[in-house]
């Protein structure tokens, strides 16, 4: 099957090269999130449009490197709506329109990349405890069984030689092992959009307006999981690690129902839950930073397109 | 990377597969499982073959080639060669690069150009520990360059200086020494170094020359002589020499003053940003010697 996925997207002939940034990328250092809402019944969820604070951004970058000041927008076409729905009943509703960078959730559906998140979030924090003794750790052993000759026996030197029943091990595992290591961040960035646009893409992404629930039931929580068609489980995401109550205690019932703040985003818990749904904080916060983690390495990354345009 | 045509066609097939999980994703390259020589086949001798050096773990020194005259032997030392580990390097940046630099904005022109500004724009890197003391501007489009600057290299030809002087700039060639070098190179690693703004050193004996020289605008070079060499170049091309206005073209640094607005002697603490200066008198007549 996952062969069979790989083949599928590259015989639609599509080049996927390093993470090298092309010219577009170079142009979101500054980026802005429209968010264009049309109201229906419950009114209006923005007034105005949440662009990017300066100062926030200013504060991330340094000092002496003077940042790009230019920004284009992405064109409209790639642009990505979304309908921000309701929580207060099972009914769904529509309360409007919230649109996404594609560079965020119309990523490329880089499965190596996904593959290596996954991959790095199980290694890093394994630990392999098997160890053994070797000959000079297993107790006993230091004088020589018998002579060396005329016993009629295979010459020996310790009870605990690798040969010997109860002996040393000579090349087992030694000690507690870790399988620790830091995928690059451009890598784990890279994950986290892929995963997203492939959670987009696949209809598993839904964003509501926020999580207040109008009882602390599970069973209504459930059923209106079930009425919106949303997977078995579910990953509900907010902006911070304090979530309502009722959805606390509803969502604590019911094992396949997770939350997580947005810090905690992670490609292995959005690949193991079957729907996301996350607020609409968390999708201006989580489009802000990995935007801005994007670009975070343009001055350098760059140099490899606009040093060939300089020659 | 693909193209967003590419892109959205991916996307678009992705509606018709089965939900990418956790137990449906591979590598599409992955590593190949490394084979250990175990049982019956891997066994035995376990890939080091039969007796020999090899199979006992006692190899030969690097280099050795079983008693035939190494390479690193065989080959003759040649004359031009000697000495090129300890011969100083200056990266080159054209006169084009520089023009596409101030253009896109990578590097402003309103303040002087020195080995910091190219270095900040992170489109060149220089690397003093390999025996890199800073660049050289080369003449390549020398003739498109119309962007009046001001200038601080350390090794510039007499066609690049025509160029610069020509579009209304000005240039300077400047000597850093190895520790003036790192700081200027990273300037913000550096301040984080805690250690006060080191006092450049003059130009060593053989470079003097080329410093104090005022028709290749040495920074140790009498200003006077260099305003009329700056004549005399515009008379040797055929160009008109523009007026120069007093100010960030005409800004020069102190021959022993690495950063504009700091003095040597100085600390730097980007912690709590502040400034410190010297308040000893022997220090202070130090560093302002």
């Amino acid at each position: 099957m996952t062969t069979k996925l790989h083949l599928l997207l590259r015989s639609a002939s599509f080049v996927q090269q390093n993470l090298c940034q092309p010219a577009s990328r170079k142009c979101l250092h500054r980026a802005t999130q429209m968010v264009r809402l049309c109201s229906t019944q419950a009114g209006k969820v923005h007034d105005t449009a949440p662009a990017v604070p300066v100062a926030a951004a200013e504060s991330y970058a340094p000092a002496l490197l003077r940042p790009l000041t230019e920004t284009v927008a992405p064109s409209a076409a790639a642009v990505r709506q979304v309908w921000v729905e309701n929580m207060d009943s099972a009914d769904e509703r529509k309360l409007g329109l919230l649109e996404l960078h594609p560079e965020v959730f119309a990523a490329f559906p880089k499965l190596h990349l996904i593959h290596d998140n996954v991959r790095w979030q199980r290694m890093y924090r394994q630990v392999d405890y098997a160890a053994t003794k070797t000959r000079a750790e297993v107790r006993g052993g230091g004088r020589k069984p018998h002579p060396q000759k005329g016993g009629g026996r295979a010459r020996a030197g310790s009870i605990r030689s690798p040969l010997w029943k109860g002996g040393g091990v000579s090349h087992g595992p030694r000690g507690p092992k870790t399988h620790f290591y830091m995928l690059s961040h451009s890598a784990r960035v890279g994950g986290l959009c892929a995963t997203l646009s492939v959670k987009l893409a696949q209809n598993d992404l839904h964003v509501v307006r926020d999580l207040e629930l109008p009882s602390a039931d599970p069973g209504r929580l459930q059923e209106l999981v079930e009425r919106r068609y949303w997977g078995p489980s579910v990953l509900f995401v907010d902006d911070t690690d304090e979530m309502p109550e009722n959805l606390v205690r509803a969502a604590d019932q019911v094992p396949h129902y997770s939350l997580l703040p947005v810090y905690g985003l992670n490609v292995f818990t959005m690949l193991k839950h079957d729907t996301l749904v996350l607020t609409v904080a968390a999708v201006e916060r989580v489009q802000e930073r990995l935007l801005r983690a994007l670009s975070i390495h343009n001055s350098m990354a760059v140099k490899h397109t606009d040093a060939s345009l300089l020659r | 990377m693909a193209s967003r045509a590419g892109q959205e066609k991916a996307l678009r097939l992705l509606r018709h597969l089965p939900r990418v999980a956790l137990n449906n994703i591979d590598h599409p390259n992955p590593k190949p499982a490394s084979r250990r020589k175990r049982g019956a086949h891997g066994g035995d001798t376990h890939g080091a073959g039969d007796k020999g050096s090899k199979a006992r773990q006692h190899f030969a020194r690097a280099g050795f080639e079983g008693g035939q005259t190494p390479f690193y032997i065989r080959i003759p030392r040649e004359d031009p060669y000697k000495g090129h580990h300890l011969r100083w390097e200056y990266p080159p940046v054209s006169l084009h690069q520089l023009q596409l630099m101030v253009d896109t904005d990578r590097v402003d022109a309103g303040r002087q150009i020195d080995l910091t500004q190219i270095c900040n724009s992170g489109l060149f890197r220089l690397e003093p520990l390999r025996r890199q003391f800073g660049f050289q501007i080369t003449d390549e489009g020398m003739d498109e360059f119309v962007t009046p600057v001001n200038l601080e290299v350390q090794w510039a030809s007499e066609r690049v200086i025509a160029a610069v002087e020509r579009a209304g700039g000005t240039i300077t060639t400047a000597f850093y020494d190895m520790a003036s070098l790192q700081a200027m190179v990273d300037p913000e690693r550096f301040f984080k170094r805690g250690v006060p703004i080191p006092r450049r050193a003059l130009p060593p004996q053989d470079a003097v020359g080329y410093y104090t020289d005022p028709s290749t605008r040495g920074y140790l070079a009498d200003p006077e002589q260099v305003a009329r060499h700056r004549l005399t170049l515009a008379q040797k091309y055929g160009y008109e020499l523009p007026e120069v206005k007093e100010g960030p073209l005409t800004e020069r640094k102190d021959p022993r003053q690495i950063f504009f607005g700091l003095e040597p002697g100085w600390l730097v603490n980007l912690t709590d940003k502040q400034v410190w200066r010297v308040k000893d008198p022997v220090m202070s007549e130090y560093f302002r010697s």
